[in-house]
């Protein structure tokens, strides 16, 4: 008796072992199918975005007929007044390669530098600003213009007479539709193309930042003195 | 005799030459590269002959398997062994030449004196162009039903020979150095590469 | 209907006869016409082609693409078509020159011919062979030599790697092809794509083989893609690993032959999904209906020429409907690298299709009615 109920027992073991290899094999043919349909599914989604992009605007701007404007602080070819420049090559020393050539010589009769050509070859040139920044007659500036291709790399290197040229506007070319960068636009606008000259740009304009600053600078001026009155009483 | 008949001849004389000159060139050219892309020239034009012959089910079969399928493996394999590295020279080469030379010369022989003692039945029978497909699958899986399960059998069998030979992993021991392999380094899961979030 | 619709070399036989001209003279002038059609037809298909994937990347990127050659562009593949035919036609100094000539013109050469069996309408193609779809399973396995054939003449590890992989490719995904097109041949009990196209325009759009295929249809444009080494596919001339791979060496017109080769057998194997799956010619409404509400018999002059148009227009119109998918696509997903290319085709699409044609068999048996007996 005990003998067979071992027996039974065995048999259901195997049978349960059977039982758990099927299963196995169909769960694993249960995931494969999941992961094919997953896998299509994902598939469509990624086409369904990419069909969507088929009814946008394209978002380009067409380069030689319209143009980006430079925004207010955009770091493009240096301007040079000849004029105001003192020979001082302060320019020279802040430059992180010495790249602006001064050439002067000493009045002996006067004891005063006399400037005969100023030069920047804007083939080496990576418009840090540092010369713009440092030069003490302003007599240097930066401009919006960034065309400054050339057949030949020796005619970027722009004398005194290039340098003192002014660039054509991007706003004032007839021939050239200005586009305002997506930071430039008005709020809620993503496209340049709808919108009107007159349209401010969201958030504060320089001016009114710089109104800004200054109120909140003469406020903490007013204080820092009330504080340090404060500190007086406490010495007494 | 009529144009197409011309034609005919003019494809069956172009075709015989290209299917002559090719394999000379098969077996004569020194380099394998070479060899290898006449192969496929030859069995293309041997298609053109089936073609002529109104069996275009067994010319496509042809490009099929032979062009398509033989040929590219072989090229397939020259070109992932391809060390141009000069073979080694064999002793009494000039000899062994002759010899197959004059081997081949006897098979050329016979074959001609055999195309010429039998009687052909000409013109022979009537072609059934379109049908022969029909025909073909007829006779494959009646008459020839036999032979055709064997080349089955016998493709399986390469197959499997290929894949035990290619993955040596599969086993128990290593051939050199006859030690055990540990057969659970090469059953372990693989491991996904992109875990899931979702779980 | 089995003789219906337009046949143009029976009148143009008819009318050369008119002119006293001997039939088989008739024949020989007959004979070089429709080739010519197929390469002009598969040219300007490879314009089109070139200017959709063009505009339509365009779009897919929210860019405008070509705009100023002609209106809309339409010109732009003719600009580069010349300028790739008057550019030097340069020769690796140590490249084998013969095969490096020859490569090309043997990718190029069997996919203008699988064109032959390619139909518009009732006989509005080139050759309606008894072997028909075969034929271009036959030819387009003779690609890859060509293919491995430039691989190996460029002299260049790219060039070969790149030769090596399309073979490998275009050998794993020709079989599930077949496979595929098998399940449709067993329903339909014809290889010629005529009967292919004639079988399922009974009802209309309900008797297209896409519903009693759908996997088959799938599977079938995945594989054409990998022939056609479209993306994701596209690993034979990977840009980021193997420059071009095997057309890294080419310029001018030799390179334009492969590119030729390429855009003619995306839009091949796009007309070849319409005739198989999509109905071909087939209006989405029976022409028979259309004419019956016209109160026109069928085989009347002005049906007559209404259905070939018809015809001509809806089979181009599905395969552009594919091209467009095809390059939709190709901005969507990533490309695969080779062992998952070798695993989808080996160890996923081989044994679905498999089953598929064991299904659609055991379906044809049960269901000979809808199946095809």
């Amino acid at each position: 008796m005990k003998k067979n109920d071992n027996w039974i027992n065995v048999n259901i073991r195997i049978s349960e072992i059977q039982f758990d290899l099927m299963m196995g094999f169909f769960q694993k043919i249960i995931d494969y199918t999941k992961d094919a349909i997953n896998a299509a599914s994902y598939l469509t989604q990624g086409l369904a975005v990419t069909f969507d992009h088929m009814r946008r605007r394209p978002v380009t701007v067409q380069y030689p007929y319209e143009k980006l404007i430079p925004s207010e602080r955009y770091r493009g070819r240096i301007h040079y007044e000849f004029d105001k420049c003192i020979a001082c090559e302060v320019c020279v020393r802040v430059c992180p390669i010495n790249l602006p050539v001064v050439d002067w010589v000493m009045n002996k009769e006067t004891k005063k530098k006399e400037l005969r050509n100023y030069s920047i070859d804007f083939g080496a040139c990576i418009f840090c600003g540092n010369c713009v920044e440092y030069c003490p007659t302003n007599c240097l500036s930066m401009t919006e213009e960034y065309e400054l291709a050339a057949f030949d790399r020796h005619s970027l290197n722009y004398d005194n007479v290039a340098l003192g040229r002014l660039p054509t506007s991007v706003t004032t070319d007839p021939s050239v539709q200005p586009l305002r960068e997506l930071a430039y636009l008005p709020k809620g606008k993503m496209d340049p193309h709808e919108v009107s000259p007159d349209d401010l740009r969201v958030g504060k304009l320089p001016a009114e930042v710089m109104d800004w600053m200054k109120t909140d600078a003469l406020n903490n001026q007013s204080q820092q003195v009330n504080s340090n009155e404060v500190k007086d009483t406490h010495l007494d | 005799m009529h144009i197409a008949q011309y034609t005919e001849l003019i494809c069956f004389i172009i075709l015989g030459a290209v299917i002559i000159i090719g394999s000379l060139g098969v077996v004569l050219l020194n380099n394998i590269v070479y060899s290898a892309f006449l192969l496929g020239g030859v069995f293309m034009s041997i298609a053109g002959l089936y073609l002529l012959l109104n069996a275009s089910f067994v010319a496509a079969a042809q490009v099929l398997v032979y062009v398509g399928a033989v040929n590219v493996l072989i090229i397939f394999a020259i070109m992932l062994v391809n060390k141009r590295e000069e073979l080694s020279p064999i002793k009494g080469l000039k000899l062994r030449r002759f010899i197959s030379g004059g081997v081949c010369a006897c098979l050329l022989g016979l074959l001609i004196r055999v195309n010429l003692t039998t009687k052909w039945n000409m013109p022979g029978p009537a072609s059934i162009g379109e049908g022969s497909t029909v025909r073909i699958g007829e006779h494959l899986f009646t008459d020839y039903l036999l032979p055709f399960e064997l080349a089955s059998v016998l493709l399986l069998m390469a197959m499997i020979g290929a894949i035990v030979l290619a993955r040596r992993d599969v086993l128990n021991t290593d051939e050199e150095t006859q030690e055990k392999i540990n057969q659970e380094i090469i059953e372990e899961k693989k491991q996904p590469l992109l875990i899931d979030q979702s779980s | 209907m089995v003789n219906s619709g337009l046949d143009i070399e029976l009148s143009f036989n008819q009318a050369m006869k008119g002119f006293g001209i001997s039939p088989e003279i008739a024949h020989l002038l007959w004979l070089p016409l429709p080739m010519l059609l197929v390469l002009i037809a598969a040219v300007i298909g490879v314009l089109v082609t070139v200017w959709l994937e063009r505009k339509v990347s365009a779009a897919a990127q929210q860019r405008i693409g070509p705009e100023y050659a002609g209106a809309l562009g339409i010109l732009q593949p003719m600009a580069d078509g010349l300028k790739l035919l008057v550019k030097e036609d340069i020769i690796p100094a140590r490249a084998d020159s013969l095969l490096f000539t020859l490569g090309p013109i043997l990718v190029l050469v069997p996919v203008i011919l699988s064109w032959l069996i390619v139909p518009f309408g009732q006989n509005l193609l080139i050759s309606n062979v008894g072997i028909g779809i075969f034929l271009w399973i036959a030819l387009s396995s003779i690609q890859p030599i060509g293919l491995l054939m430039s691989g190996y003449a460029s002299n260049n590890k790219y060039s070969l790697l790149g030769g090596l992989r399309a073979a490998a490719q275009s050998i794993s995904y020709e079989i599930p092809l077949a496979l595929s097109v098998l399940a449709i041949v067993l329903m339909t009990n014809s290889l010629s794509t005529v009967d292919i196209v004639q079988q399922q325009n009974g009802l209309g759009v309900i008797s297209w083989n896409i519903w009693r295929q759908p996997v088959g249809f799938l599977i079938f444009w995945i594989c054409a893609l990998a022939e056609c080494e479209r993306l994701p596919f596209d690993l034979p001339e990977a840009e980021e690993e193997l420059v071009a791979g095997y057309q890294t060496e080419y310029a001018g017109m030799k390179f334009a032959l492969f590119y030729l080769g390429s855009y003619i057998n995306l839009v091949l194997s796009a007309l070849l999904v319409s005739v198989l799956y999509l109905g071909g010619w087939g209006f989405p409404i029976p022409v028979e209906w259309l004419a019956s509400w016209l109160h026109q018999p069928i085989h009347s002059p002005i049906i007559e020429i209404l259905t070939g148009s018809i015809g001509i227009i809806m089979t181009i119109l599905k395969a552009y409907l594919l091209v467009f998918f095809a390059i939709l696509l190709r901005w969507t997903t990533p490309r695969v690298r080779i062992d998952q290319l070798l695993d989808l085709g080996w160890k996923f699409l081989l044994p679905i299709s498999l089953v598929n044609l064991l299904v659609t068999a055991s379906l044809k048996l049960a269901f000979p009615l809808a199946f095809g007996g």
